[in-house]
């Protein structure tokens, strides 16, 4: 009854193998088979997809498949036997082959098959391996999740490598020849035990009562490679107070050497168990050990480039790409523990998404990465965001200023102590190559790697010329750096300049610097206060009135908006020209210049540009990206400089009047939108209130009339 | 009323067997067991708790090894130092036409062949060590029984006779009954499993010695491990480091011979093998019935008494206080802060933050007063509280131990770590002897470890691929010579006694009113009228307006005090009166601050 079942199925693995066609329309596993029996390659993977996708879908033979796979590769090995088509390219014959040849001839001769044991078992005459892939849907199991009911079945799990042995021969087939009557005698072994036969079983040693000495022939038997590995769960996977469980895995003939440990994979296979052998069958005979028979390895993959998404992750990018404020509710998925600090969040944001990479004509190239630097009293939860940022980063090194190997930051050459021989080995900032490299403690850096990080911030390589070497090392990383003041704490009685610390060198490559001061201000110190009170009474953080959007969606995003590469349209060129001809201007009007504004000013603000460009899923760079570019970078300046305005006198309505007139003056008209007056007072550091403030004190002195809705502004021309 | 007709304590695998087969004749198939219970736990409830009969079953201990018979009912009490992953093993299967169950076995009794009809469910290996730094008198409330027991068992063996189930009894003992009294394999186990506990503290006085203390480290009391294997139970009940108490079925075969001969060297390099890590012989085996995680209190000589009148608490708070300011040398104000940081706990962790933590450094120490208070405190803590250790800081021990534990993939084994102590463990950190040098790379380590335990109350445990961090919920007191600024405690105390510390005559009841009155208060839950709560608030914030150096981590601190304050009164909400002891508290300590600031 059962044998029947099998055989049917070998007919509709047969059907399948030979009619499958994949979305090209090619016969998937007749290619397989024909490079199989052309010599060229010796792995038949049997991708349950395809089964699934397969026209003349049998859910039940599907079903069966799954839950013994280890026998229906045998009966898929059987079917492929049948089909297997002619080898169409000459190969020149081994050894085995001539092997094969004489034992077919052999055969031929020799009608005496009644024996088993005589009779050529199937998988000497092969020599492909079947594997049995599971399908890639839905989320692999944890090693956790893997339980007795699941013995037999064909399972789908991720973990970590911790220990492979070495790769040894493992006997599959064992053939002896008998001293007396000359047979070869088979033997399939299955278990990595066996008893070998010492009497042969033949049917004239039998009759002749010789009792032929068997001789077991090493050339002639078939062995496979065979490797043990231990994975073990990863970290993200273990519950709460637990110890993460490991799992043994075989790994038979082609899918040996690979893995190491160390390496995060994602495997399918038969779980097994191993019966105990000897003694300890007897004595523990009850408990059985268990092990993963291995069909296909996958390693995990952690690029944005590499980056697949997953089923309805597309999905909801769409819906999140429709929604207008798409930009704040990123930004404030960033961290959410950490209470406000949008403007930084936005900044750390653009930082992930970066800008594309330009490379022009002759070769030289535009990096396309944003630094950012946070600077800010001790306290301010500065680390805490750069974690946070690692975290959502699929590819990111933390590391502090100090480094906590000898490599440091950059690279170093070291001598392999095996060997003697000199190796390069690279730092944090090699490491975190096309990915992002937080650096804490930035001004307490060592004075090596501050003058190798001018490089990797600029030209995004690390040189060296060092013990014979010279040779330069991708460091295409975004640089995100966290430093205290010089002092330890902000001095407001002393400069910017002076607290900052770094030299100008290395801040104008920073495209955004944000200063994060600990303000006595009575409405933070209650927020503080009650969130405080909040934490003790309910043992949880306030709500935080949105709910943030998971990291592994944040990821997600990110990746899609990554692929596109917006550019800046021509009737937007003049508008940025104007805007950093005008902060130069500035900039030589003040007596007291903060800043320098360079020609790296204006690529940050294109590169800030194409990122929000990105962000909103466009190819091409708007003026509404533009103008949230300058107004992050006027915000960023305005954290530093904000005390400094205060002191010049003139107070902040004036200021705004005036800021409003020349703004006005400038485009030559009389009317000016509310939202354009906003964005132009941010932008010189003021806050919504204080231009309502203006509006309406200027509005009584008859200089200009406000909308009463929409509050737009027109001038009376005077 | 007849007694059952099997013996749970003597026999349990026949009262297990007895229910398994009346679950089966009442028409279940062993098919719906899988993961689940058939009624035996549930009698073995009744049996423990509803007839009080608890306190009959004998701990494991080596003292109790020697005479424990295999398959009998003990009980355990430990941490989960451990887990080992699960274990497959044949739970039902059919011998002939009659069903049989091998749980809570470690082998058949029956001759059994691969057959269809073969149940295989799972079970859970943990492995369990005796709390680290358990004091000797919560250690010994154990030892109370064992007297009751040894002349329960003589009764029991007469008794046996009568037992309805005297085939099955004959199987549930291979083991000869005559053999275990004095049997030579029980006599090899104490020799080289279980150091006999003098030497023990022997070894490590010596290793201490350097430290010019002789507070014991009893932190490798890890003597008399036991693998506990648990059923059906979910997995998020037992947790790493959790104290247990576990009741189940002893076996602890000492037959079973490590096998080398017939190990090939194919999987030889290759094992992880329990039974050549873990040689039965020297680790027993206890099939869990029943698990009761244990608090303090549980570790107390007498049950907690019911009587909470606040006089009687008033009058323990009062007495505990005046022992520590004697202990203290006088001083009034450490003694209070003494008081609050015995009670704290980690009630619950919001994002990064452990809420409840109030460690204590108690500066001003050097290493000359060291050897007066320091000894006398740690004594008294070790008197008050069930588990208490001592890190004594020295460079060569910040570089040399390993105080986090570390997995040994080689083993396949969680090797033990200094800093994993179970919940509500109490560390003191002794850095009066440290002096200026160089730490090596693991010294670094270890100090960024004890810094993270004191800021998040999280220990990175080191599984070499990564890193796991695990909640732990550590008492720190940390004593110093100046700040330490390589542990930032909560609560920075100068230390300034006025006489030598006398810890006085302290009766036996008293001190046993103190450890009830600390185990049991800990637990009380708190909270903070919305009244009481627009003060606290308006507080906060006023002292923040006059002191910019406040942080929100003051604020933590001081709510903290608050609550520790109340409930050492035995309050669960907090009261005027006590908020403004905080103060006042707190105001005392910045004066004595003062002219440490610089």
């Amino acid at each position: 009854m059962k044998d029947f079942d099998f055989n049917a199925d070998k007919v509709l693995a047969k059907d399948f193998l030979s009619n499958f066609a994949d979305a090209n329309g090619e016969a998937k596993y007749i290619n397989i088979l024909q490079d199989v029996a052309n010599h060229k390659s010796r792995a038949v993977q049997i991708d349950l997809e395809d089964l699934l996708n397969y026209k003349d879908l049998d859910e039940e033979f599907f079903r069966r498949v799954t839950e013994n796979t280890r026998r229906y590769i045998g009966i898929f090995a059987s079917a492929i036997d049948d089909v297997m088509p002619e080898p169409t390219e000459p190969f020149p014959d081994d050894d085995h082959d001539i092997l094969m040849t004489q034992r077919t001839e052999d055969a031929t001769e020799n009608t005496d098959d009644s024996d088993p044991q005589q009779k050529m078992p199937a998988e000497i005459k092969r020599y492909y391996e079947v594997y049995i892939r599971a399908p890639s849907k839905g989320r692999p199991f944890t090693i956790r999740e893997v339980k007795a009911s699941y013995i037999g079945q064909l399972v789908r799990i991720s973990g970590i490598v911790t220990r492979c042995s070495d790769v040894k021969p493992l006997m599959q087939v064992a053939v002896y020849t008998c001293e007396d009557c000359g047979f070869e005698i088979y033997q399939e072994v299955t278990a990595r035990v066996f008893m070998p036969l010492f009497e042969c079983p033949s049917k004239r040693c039998k009759t002749n009562k010789a009792n032929g000495n068997l001789i077991l022939q090493l050339r002639a038997s078939k062995f496979l490679k065979f490797q043990e590995a231990k994975i073990q769960e990863l970290a993200e996977h273990v519950p709460k107070g637990h110890i993460p469980r490991s799992m043994t895995v075989h790994f038979r003939g082609e899918l040996t050497r690979k893995v190491a440990p160390g390496d995060v994979v994602e495997l399918s296979g038969i779980f097994l168990p191993i019966p105990y052998t000897g003694f300890r069958a007897l004595r523990a005979g009850l408990v059985a050990d268990t092990y993963l028979e291995a069909m296909s390895v996958t390693h995990f993959k952690k690029k944005y480039e590499e980056y697949e998404l997953r089923g309805d992750e597309e999905e909801q990018i769409a819906r999140l790409a429709e929604d207008g404020d798409i930009y704040n509710k990123l930004a404030r998925s960033l961290a959410p523990e950490i209470y406000g600090h949008e403007d930084i969040k936005k900044a750390l944001l653009l930082l992930l998404v970066g800008a594309p990479h330009r490379k022009l004509k002759d070769g030289m190239k535009i990096r396309g990465d944003l630094h950012l630097c946070l600077m800010g009293d001790p306290g301010v939860a500065k680390s805490q965001l750069l974690k946070h940022i690692i975290n959502v980063a699929p590819r990111a090194v933390y590391t502090t200023g100090r480094g906590s190997s000898g490599v440091g930051l950059t690279a170093a050459v070291q001598k392999d102590p095996v060997t003697n021989e000199m190796v390069l080995e690279g730092g944090a900032l090699v490491l975190a190559d096309m990915g992002i490299c937080a650096i804490d403690e930035f001004d307490k850096m060592d004075e090596s790697d501050r003058t190798a990080i001018h490089e990797v911030m600029e030209q995004q390589t690390v040189s060296i010329a060092k013990a014979g070497i010279t040779t330069s090392l991708n460091a295409r990383t975004a640089v995100l750096a966290a430093a205290n003041p010089a002092w330890g704490r902000y001095d407001l009685r002393r400069t910017p300049a002076e607290n900052i610390n770094l030299p100008p060198a290395l801040l104008s490559r920073f495209d955004l610097l944000w200063l994060i001061l600990d303000r006595a201000d009575m409405d933070s110190d209650l927020e503080m206060a009650r969130h405080v009170v909040y934490v003790h009474q309910n043992k949880e953080s306030p709500a935080l009135g949105f709910t943030p959007l998971e990291p592994s969606i944040l990821r997600a995003y990110i990746s899609a908006a990554r692929r596109l590469s917006p550019y800046v349209p021509k009737e937007l060129e003049e508008y940025i020209a104007t805007a950093y001809s005008s902060i130069r201007q500035e900039e030589a009007k003040s007596n007291a210049p903060h800043s320098y504004t360079t020609v790296r000013t204006l690529l940050s603000i294109l590169r800030i540009s194409a990122a929000l460009a990105r962000l909103r899923f466009s190819e091409t760079v708007a003026q509404s990206d533009v103008d949230e570019a300058l107004r992050l970078m006027q915000m960023s300046k305005f954290s530093l400089y904000s005390d400094d305005r205060q002191r010049s006198g003139l107070d902040a309505i004036s200021d705004i009047y005036s800021i409003l007139r020349d703004e006005a003056a400038r485009t030559n008209t009389l009317d000016v939108s509310y939202a354009h007056a906003l964005n132009w007072i941010s932008r010189k550091g003021y806050s919504e209130a204080q231009l309502k403030e203006c509006l309406e004190e200027y509005a009584a002195l008859n200089v200009w009339q406000i909308h009463p809705h929409t509050f737009d502004i027109r001038f009376i021309d005077a | 009323m007849v007694g059952p007709p099997y013996d749970c304590l003597a026999n349990p695998l026949g009262a297990v067997r007895l229910t398994f087969e009346k679950a089966i004749a009442s028409g279940s198939h062993p098919s719906s067991f899988d993961g689940k219970d058939w009624g035996a736990i549930d009698l073995f409830r009744h049996f423990l708790f509803d007839q009080s009969q608890l306190s009959q079953v004998p701990i494991l201990s080596p003292a109790t090894l020697r005479w424990v018979q295999p398959n009998t009912l003990v009980r355990f009490r430990g941490m989960i130092q451990d887990m080992l992953g699960n274990e497959f093993y044949v739970g039902a299967y059919k011998d002939g036409s009659v069903w049989r169950t091998n749980k809570f076995m470690d082998f058949s009794k029956f001759p059994m062949d691969s057959s269809p009809d073969m149940r295989v469910w799972e079970r859970r290996l943990l492995y369990c060590v005796p709390v680290p730094g358990i004091s000797s008198w919560a250690e010994s409330a154990s030892e109370v029984a064992i007297d009751r027991r040894m002349n329960w068992t003589s009764q029991q063996r007469d008794k046996r006779g009568r037992m309805d189930f005297e085939a099955m009894d004959a199987e549930d003992t291979p083991v000869p009954a005559d053999n275990f009294e004095d049997s030579p394999t029980a006599k090899r186990m104490r020799e080289d499993g279980h150091p006999s506990p003098s030497s023990q503290s022997q070894d490590y006085k010596t290793e201490a010695a350097c430290s010019s203390t002789n507070v014991e480290l009893e932190i490798y009391h890890d003597s008399s491990p036991c693998l506990v294997k648990i059923y059906d139970s979910p997995e998020s009940e037992l947790k790493l480091n959790d104290v247990f108490e576990f009741v189940g079925v002893l076996t602890f075969d000492s037959e079973i011979p490590v096998e080398t001969g017939d190990r090939d060297d194919f999987c030889n390099d290759y094992s992880d093998d329990l039974l050549v890590h873990l040689p039965p012989h020297k680790v027993p085996r206890l099939h869990c019935l029943i698990h009761r995680k244990l608090a303090a209190h549980d570790f107390l000589h007498k049950s907690p008494s019911v009587e909470q009148t606040p006089h009687l608490v008033k009058e323990a708070r009062e007495s505990l206080l005046r022992h520590l300011t004697d202990v203290l040398g006088n001083d009034g104000v450490a003694a209070h802060y003494m008081l609050l940081h015995l009670l704290s706990r980690v009630h619950s962790r919001v994002d990064h933050v452990a809420v409840g933590k109030l460690s204590l450094n108690l500066t001003c120490l050097s290493k000359e007063s060291f050897s007066v208070f320091g000894i006398q405190l740690s004594l008294a803590i070790k008197n008050l509280l069930p588990f208490s250790t001592c890190i004594p800081l020295t460079l060569e021990y910040l570089s040399r131990s390993s105080l986090a534990p570390k997995k040994d993939y080689q083993t396949n084994r969680l090797i033990p770590g200094v800093l994993q102590l179970a919940e509500g463990s109490h560390l003191i950190i002794d850095e009066t002897l440290l002096e200026t040098g160089t730490l090596n790379s693991v010294g670094v380590d270890n100090a960024r470890l004890l810094k993270n335990l004191l800021e998040f109350q999280k220990v990175e445990y080191d599984f070499t691929y990564y890193k796991m961090e695990m909640p732990a919920d550590v008492q720190l007191l940390i004593l110093s010579e100046g700040k330490s600024n390589i542990l930032p405690a909560d609560v920075i105390l100068p230390f300034q006694p006025s006489s030598v510390g006398t810890s006085g005559v302290v009766t036996t009841e008293a001190v046993e009113a103190w450890r009830w009155y600390l185990a049991a208060f800990r637990l009380l839950p708190h909270s903070i009228e919305s009244e009481m709560q627009k003060v606290v608030e308006n507080d906060l914030v006023a002292a923040r307006q006059a002191d910019r150096s406040i942080g929100s981590q003051d604020f933590s601190r001081w709510l903290t005090m608050g609550r520790l304050i109340s409930t050492s009164f035995g309050e669960t909400s907090l009261s005027m009166e006590h908020w403004q002891m905080v103060m006042e508290l707190e105001r005392q300590r910045r004066e004595r601050l003062l002219p440490y600031r610089n």
